[in-house]
C-alpha cells in the first residue's frame, strides 16, 4: 500500500468519525443539548427585527374559583426555544400582574430547561418548588398546569412537559400528583 | 408554526438553527481539506483510540442480589444517574429504567432465596429488567442512593403459607368473582410526610389517619368483609407500598382519604377523584412498547407465555378499572354532597401517584379543604370526622352493592 491510498483511507475514516461524532451530538445523547443553537444563534437575531415584541399568556390560579386564568404579556422574542420558554417560566415566576394568585413557592428557580426533538420540554426547578410547596391536591394542581398549560400554549412544539426537582426525576410535589410522568395541557381546567 | 397565532415565531428560530448547522458544514469542510498531513496522522491513531476506547465509555449497568436475615435485596448500579419506576405483580417485580443510550448489562452471579432470575430486555428508549422471586406473596419496596447512582429493591417475603402456583384464582381480571371481599382504605400522608397544613396548625396525616380508623371501624361492624389499613399509626409509607398493600391483598376496592389544600382561601368542599386518562398513556405505551419487545421478551425472561400475559395486563390494571373507578367516585361524592351542602359538585380526574398502580376500582377522596379556615375547624371535631367517615362508607355501599350480582 503506497502513501497516497493510506492517506485517502485515513481521511475518508476521518470523515467517518465526524459523521458519528455530529450525529451523537445531534441526538440519541441523554442529555438534549438545546444550547446547542442558543450561543451561536446571537448574531441571527440581531439582524432580524429587534424590538417586535410578541404576546405571551400565562396561566394562574384566582382567588375567586378553582380555575386557571389567562394573562397576556408582551416580552421582546427571544432567539431560541429553549430561551423563549425559559422567559416563560421565568415570567411565571414573577407572578400575576393582575392580582391573580402565585402557582410556585416563593425562592423556587427555574434551573435548566430543555426541550428534546419529540418535543417534551424538561423543566428543572430548585427544591423550593417541593420544599417550600403548600400541599395539597389542588396546590399541586395548580403549579403543575400553571407550567405545564403556560409552555405548551406559547410554544406549539412542546406536547408534553416534564417537571424534574434539583437536577432529577422527583415522585410526587407533596404526595399526590405524580411527577414521574410528562404533562399533556389540560384547557377544561382554564376560564373562559 | 403557532395555532394560537398571535404567540411566539418559532418558523424565525427554525431558520436561525439550520443556518448555523449551514455554518457548521462549511467549517467542517474547510477542515477537512486544509488538514496537514501530521494531524492527519493523529486522527487516525484518536480514531483508533476512540473505536477501543468506546467499549469501556458505554455506561455499565451492574445487577447484583444479596441476601439479609430476613429479606433479599436487588442492587442495580450504574454511572448514569437512574430514571426507573417499579412496579409489582405476580411472583414478579418488573423494573423500567429509562435510557436514551444502551448501557452495558453485568449481572453478577448469586444465590437468593427470594430472587430466583432477574432478566432483562431493551426497547426504545428504556429497559425492563424482571425479577422472579417465585413467591406470589411478597412485598417489595424500592430507593435510591448516589455515588454511585444505584436503585435498591427490597424483597420481603409475608409470612403465611404461599398459596399454590397454578391455583384457578390467579386470574386477576375478575379477582371479586372468587376472592372474599376486601376493602383496603388508605389513609393520606403520615410521618415525616404530613401534607396539607391548616391555619391552626393541623396537619393533614393526622385527620386522614382519624377518618380512615373511623371508616375502617364503620366497615367491620357493618359488613362481613376483610377491611385492611395501609396504616393505623404515624408512620411513613410510599405511595408504592400503599397500592402493593392494596393488590397483595386482592383488594376489592381502594379508598385513598385526604384533605385538600389550596392557594385560595376561599376554597372549600369535598372532592372525589379517580385516576386521569393522561396517566394511563404512559401505561398503553408500555404495553406498545411490550408487544414490539415480546420476541426478545420471550429470549430474554424464562417465564412462560402465560406469565407474559399476565404482566402486560397488571400494567393496564387501573386503565380496565376506570369506568367502576368513575362509579365508585360517583357514589362516594354523592354522599359527601348531601354531607356538605355542596350543591352538584361532579367527580374528578388527576394523575394521582397513588391510584396509578392499583388493581381494583380505586377513588381518592378529598373529604374537604384544610386550607379553609372554617373546614379545618370542623375536621378537628370528632363528630365531623364520624359524619364523614359514614357518607364515605355509605357510598361504597352503595357502589358494592351496585355491582355485586
Ligand atoms: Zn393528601
Amino acid at each position: 500500500m503506497d502513501k497516497k491510498k493510506l492517506v485517502i483511507l485515513a481521511a475518508l475514516l476521518l470523515f467517518l468519525v465526524v459523521l458519528v461524532i455530529i450525529y451523537l451530538n445531534l441526538g440519541g445523547t441523554i442529555k438534549p443539548r438545546p444550547t446547542q443553537f442558543i450561543s451561536s444563534s446571537q448574531d441571527e437575531s440581531e439582524s432580524e427585527k429587534q424590538n417586535e415584541s410578541t404576546t405571551i399568556i400565562l396561566f394562574f390560579p384566582s382567588e375567586h374559583d378553582s380555575l386557571l386564568h389567562r394573562e397576556e404579556r408582551e416580552i421582546i422574542p427571544e432567539s431560541s426555544l429553549a430561551l423563549h420558554a425559559k422567559r416563560i417560566i421565568s415570567e411565571l415566576l414573577n407572578g400575576s400582574q393582575r392580582g391573580f394568585l402565585s402557582p410556585i413557592p416563593p425562592g423556587t428557580r427555574l434551573r435548566e430547561l430543555y426541550i428534546t426533538k419529540e418535543g417534551v420540554a424538561y423543566v428543572d426547578f430548585s427544591r423550593e418548588i417541593m420544599d417550600k410547596h403548600l400541599s395539597g391536591s389542588s396546590a399541586e394542581m395548580s403549579t403543575i398546569y400553571s407550567v405545564v398549560n403556560s409552555l405548551s400554549y406559547n410554544i406549539k412544539t412542546i406536547k408534553k412537559v416534564f417537571i424534574l426537582i434539583d437536577g432529577g426525576e422527583k415522585k410526587t410535589l407533596g404526595g399526590h400528583i405524580n411527577l414521574t410522568s410528562p404533562f399533556q395541557p389540560i384547557y377544561d381546567i382554564v376560564a373562559k | 408554526m403557532n395555532v394560537f397565532g398571535r404567540g411566539f415565531d418559532s418558523r424565525r428560530l427554525h431558520n436561525a438553527a439550520s443556518i448555523i448547522e449551514i455554518n457548521d458544514r462549511d467549517k467542517l469542510y474547510k477542515l477537512r481539506r486544509g488538514i496537514p498531513k501530521l494531524t492527519l496522522a493523529f486522527s487516525v491513531i484518536f480514531l483508533f483510540l476512540s473505536i477501543f476506547s468506546a467499549p469501556q465509555s458505554q455506561p455499565i449497568l451492574k445487577i447484583s442480589a444479596q441476601d439479609y436475615e430476613k429479606y433479599s435485596r436487588v442492587t442495580i448500579q450504574s454511572d448514569l444517574p437512574l430514571s426507573s419506576s417499579v412496579e409489582q405483580s405476580d411472583t414478579f417485580v418488573f423494573v423500567k429504567i429509562r435510557a436514551n443510550t444502551p448501557f452495558r448489562i453485568q449481572r453478577e452471579s448469586f444465590q437468593s432465596r427470594f430472587v430466583k432470575s432477574v432478566g432483562w430486555s431493551r426497547g426504545s428508549g428504556s429497559y425492563m429488567l424482571t425479577i422472579n422471586t417465585e413467591h406470589e406473596n411478597f412485598s417489595c419496596n424500592s430507593f435510591k442512593v448516589q455515588n454511585p447512582p444505584r436503585l435498591i429493591i427490597e424483597i420481603h417475603p409475608n409470612r403465611g403459607q404461599d398459596p399454590p402456583i397454578n391455583e384457578t384464582n390467579r386470574n386477576m381480571t375478575n379477582p371479586q368473582t372468587v376472592d372474599p371481599e376486601c376493602i383496603v382504605i388508605d389513609p393520606g400522608h403520615g410521618g415525616l410526610e404530613v401534607g396539607a397544613k391548616g391555619k391552626f396548625g393541623t396537619l393533614e396525616k393526622d385527620i386522614t389517619l382519624a377518618i380512615g380508623m373511623k371508616l375502617a371501624e364503620i366497615a367491620r361492624q357493618t359488613r362481613a368483609s376483610n377491611v385492611v389499613l395501609t396504616r393505623d399509626r404515624d408512620v411513613d409509607i410510599s405511595l408504592e407500598d400503599r397500592s402493593a398493600i392494596a393488590n397483595n391483598n386482592k383488594a376489592t376496592v381502594f379508598i385513598s382519604i385526604h384533605v385538600n389544600g389550596s392557594y385560595r382561601k376561599g376554597a372549600a368542599g369535598p372532592e372525589t377523584y379517580f385516576l386521569s386518562k393522561d396517566a394511563t398513556d404512559e401505561e398503553s405505551r408500555r404495553l406498545a412498547f411490550m408487544e414490539n419487545n415480546s420476541k426478545e421478551m420471550e429470549n430474554n425472561i424464562q417465564a412462560e407465555d402465560e406469565d407474559l400475559i399476565k404482566m402486560i395486563l397488571w400494567d393496564m390494571a387501573q386503565t380496565a378499572y376506570l369506568k367502576q373507578s368513575s362509579q365508585l367516585a360517583e357514589a362516594i361524592q354523592s354522599e359527601l354532597n348531601l354531607l356538605w351542602g355542596t350543591r352538584n359538585r361532579g367527580i374528578k380526574q388527576a394523575p394521582f401517584k397513588v391510584l396509578t398502580g392499583v388493581a381494583c376500582p380505586a377513588v381518592l377522596v378529598e373529604v374537604a379543604f384544610l386550607s379553609n379556615p372554617q373546614e379545618e375547624r370542623k375536621l378537628l371535631t370528632e363528630e365531623y370526622q364520624r359524619k364523614i367517615a359514614q357518607a364515605v362508607y355509605d357510598g361504597l355501599a352503595k357502589f358494592l352493592r351496585d355491582n355485586s350480582r
